[in-house]
């Protein structure tokens, strides 16, 4: 495993704005965590250690959590720099999260006002929850909320070896049926699997609640057979709304008000 | 010449935050700030059905989204006027106890030890102290096999819902939490044995104030009330009160509001906890604190790490029983159905780090119409500065590169959740 001419891999950890799940789910990965910090120099991972640096290049920086500040953007720019292999990690990290599941029909400025009133702290400058993509190059995407510690394994094991991660995207529905689990929107819950990556197992539908899609899109997703599907086992549009706009916040404007009866103005900070 | 000790960037914490500590006239005056990016949870939920709700704010923290399940599911109950039956509390509070584990074990041994064996991190200890590290992870990751089998994911698991679970977890499936409990009980004792007799920094802060949700019998994870003892006097209050007693307020060097009792910090927890419930622990567990080093009450933040140790030799207990309950009188339903009313509810639980508040009211339909979440990380600001006050206080003596790494080593003591703590309310 030697990429660097005979030099250990250089690694980070970095994290924006998120709820630290996919690191914690990380952390959970004792057996890869443990070879790691043998066959790796895990330079940068604030969460875990205080010994961290940014000095000099990396191989690999895996990221988790939006960009919301003016802060986490300049840090994107810099990890973007300094870094051969750029990983978003989480669903945050790839679509915006459930931090931006207003970001269609609210401004930044309302979504301020509305919680801090006219004393807006001064520390940071405040972004609307998106992507990294929406800002550089990313070179791969493991989404999930959580990630999939086991995804986040195969990938790190591919890209020290050098290889690309082969991640297929396939609706969660396929993963149901390999799982004999029932379908959850037939039986009575809302669920978006049939538009969603799988490559998570399908651990919700398997415990009996609908998949809420939050790895996104799988590659060819039919919204409106989807709205057509949930408006006739009864649910009404603000539902279907409610419901999608979860993680897919950054997107449902083009992808899913087209399909329904609802008036929702674009936000002003949308316009133009 | 006036000293200034700042912490540009705090690691081995969940979030973004920094400290400064500033002499002006000869006192100290300490700024936790906290620029972590706002996500307006508060906001996100409004408009919501109440079926999405848990799900949402449970997106809140990673670590503790039991924690967050709990409060916001016992909130929507509340408002409909719904109550669980015992067995489906009871793997709700397993569903906890996981969380306390997975969340104390990640504290203790992955961002507190090192600091007291002088290591950057827990991962740089695997060769000299391979059984710590072990420990850590078996400890951490008990917790998180038993969040995985009741909510169904190890983290943001979404078969915890309001009004109880989607599915049940099966009678093995209690068995296995069964034999991991068991397979943890030598563990949880070394590592209270251990976080005893660490050397912990020594700093004394008197609490004006100090809260804990309220039983008369026991350490809970939740009720419907609230003790803080303070000012010489013991209150007692409801979930329904919670806002009159904790006031928040905005500051400008914080994406975090800072919330006070009567204008003085008050002091939640893992040792706010065992300080206000040490008479009422089980007699085992009293025993243990009996031969230990530490002393409770301790007014030492330092002790959190010690006070999170005793929690888990304590809860493991509790959490036996309530399995063999639940094995002996298996639920018959997985959740009670919920039915929409307009109204208002409160859920008000312990998390790892403290008291955690949420309320919601909804219109008749079950829609949310205004949210409040008030976290433990954001009750506790007030006190991480007036620690880190005293602490450089007291130890002035200290070049500033030492008081630098005491002055983080304190606030990591409280655990923040920053994450958590940023999202505020409408005034």
């Amino acid at each position: 495993m030697s990429v660097n001419n005979g030099k250990k891999p250089r690694v980070g950890i970095m994290y924006f704005t998120s709820c630290g799940g996919c690191q914690c789910e990380i952390l959970t990965l004792k057996g890869l965590l443990t070879q790691l910090v043998e066959l790796v120099e895990l330079a940068y991972f604030p969460m875990g250690s205080s010994n961290n640096s940014l000095e000099g290049e990396f191989d690999i920086m895996f990221i988790e959590g939006s960009v919301s500040t003016d802060h986490d953007l300049e840090m994107l720019k810099l990890a973007r720099e300094k870094s051969k292999i750029l990983v978003a990690v989480g669903t945050c990290a790839c679509f915006g999260g459930v931090q931006s599941s207003k970001n269609a029909e609210a401004s930044l400025d309302e979504m301020l006002r509305y919680v801090y009133g006219d004393k807006i702290p001064k520390i940071v400058k405040a972004l609307k929850a998106k992507p990294l993509k929406d800002y550089v190059k990313v070179d791969y995407e493991l989404p999930g909320c959580p990630v999939s510690g086991k995804e986040f394994a195969l990938a790190v094991q591919y890209l020290l070896n050098r290889l690309d991660p082969f991640l297929p995207k396939m609706a969660v529905c396929y993963e149901c049926k390999q799982s004999q689990t029932p379908c959850r929107l037939k039986g009575g819950n809302m669920c978006v699997g049939s538009i969603s990556n799988a490559g998570c197992g399908a651990p919700c539908t398997s415990k009996g609640t609908g998949c809420y899609g939050c790895r996104g899109d799988h590659e060819d997703p039919n919204y409106k057979e989807l709205v057509n599907l949930f408006r006739q086992k009864g649910y009404g549009d603000r539902d279907i709304y409610n419901f999608v706009k979860v993680f897919r916040g950054n997107y449902v404007r083009e992808k899913l008000l087209p399909y329904l009866n609802l008036d929702i103005p674009e936000p002003s900070d949308q316009r133009g | 010449m006036a000293k200034r000790i700042t912490v540009d960037v705090l690691t081995r914490v969940e979030g973004h935050g920094a400290v400064e500590v500033i002499e002006e006239n000869g006192k100290y005056r300490a700024k936790v700030k906290i620029f972590e990016g706002p996500r307006f949870y508060e906001y996100l939920v409004v408009g919501q059905g109440f079926e999405n709700i848990p799900r949402i704010v449970s997106r809140i923290c990673g670590i503790c989204y039991v924690s967050h399940r709990t409060a916001s599911a016992r909130a929507v109950e509340d408002a409909f006027g719904v109550e669980l039956p015992q067995e489906l509390e009871a793997l709700r509070r397993l569903a906890n106890v996981g969380a306390f584990f997975e969340s104390h074990g990640l504290h203790i041994y992955f961002l507190a030890l090192p600091d007291y064996f002088g290591y950057g991190s827990l991962l740089e200890m695997a060769k000299d102290y391979p059984n710590l590290v072990e420990r850590g992870f078996k400890i951490k990751n008990g917790g998180v096999e038993i969040m995985k089998i009741i909510a169904g994911k190890n983290f943001h698991g979404e078969n915890l819902i309001a009004g109880g679970l989607a599915t049940l977890p099966t009678k093995d499936e209690l068995k296995r939490i069964r034999d991991l409990l068991e397979e943890l009980k030598e563990d949880t004792l070394e590592t209270l044995h251990l976080v005893d007799r660490l050397n912990h920094p020594r700093l004394e802060v008197e609490r004006e104030y100090q809260m804990a949700v309220y039983n008369p019998h026991r350490w809970c994870f939740y009720s419907d009330r609230l003790l803080l003892v303070g000012e010489g006097e013991e209150t007692i209050f409801t979930k329904k009160e919670y806002e009159i007693f904790v006031e928040e307020e905005p500051v400008e060097y914080s994406t975090a509001k800072q919330s006070r009792v009567k204008g003085k910090p008050v002091l939640v927890g893992p040792l706010a906890r065992v300080n206000l419930y040490r008479g009422k622990l089980s007699e085992e567990t009293r025993r243990l604190l009996k031969e230990a080093k530490t002393v409770f009450p301790s007014a030492n933040p330092f002790h959190q790490n010690v006070a999170r140790a005793v929690e888990l030799v304590e809860i493991r207990k509790m959490a036996l029983q309530w399995v063999d309950e639940l094995l002996s009188d298996y639920p018959k339903v997985p959740h009670v159905k919920l039915k929409p009313r307009k109204g208002r509810g409160f859920g008000v639980v312990e998390a790892p780090r403290g008291t955690l508040y949420h309320t919601y009211e909804f219109d008749e339909n079950g829609y949310c119409t205004n949210a409040n979440i008030i976290t433990p990380t954001a009750v506790l600001q007030t006190s991480m500065e007036r620690d880190a006050q005293a602490l450089v206080e007291l130890h002035s003596d200290k070049s500033p590169s030492e008081l630098k790494f005491m002055v983080e080593r304190l606030i990591r003591s409280y655990d923040p959740c920053i994450s958590c703590s940023v999202h505020m309310f409408r005034l």
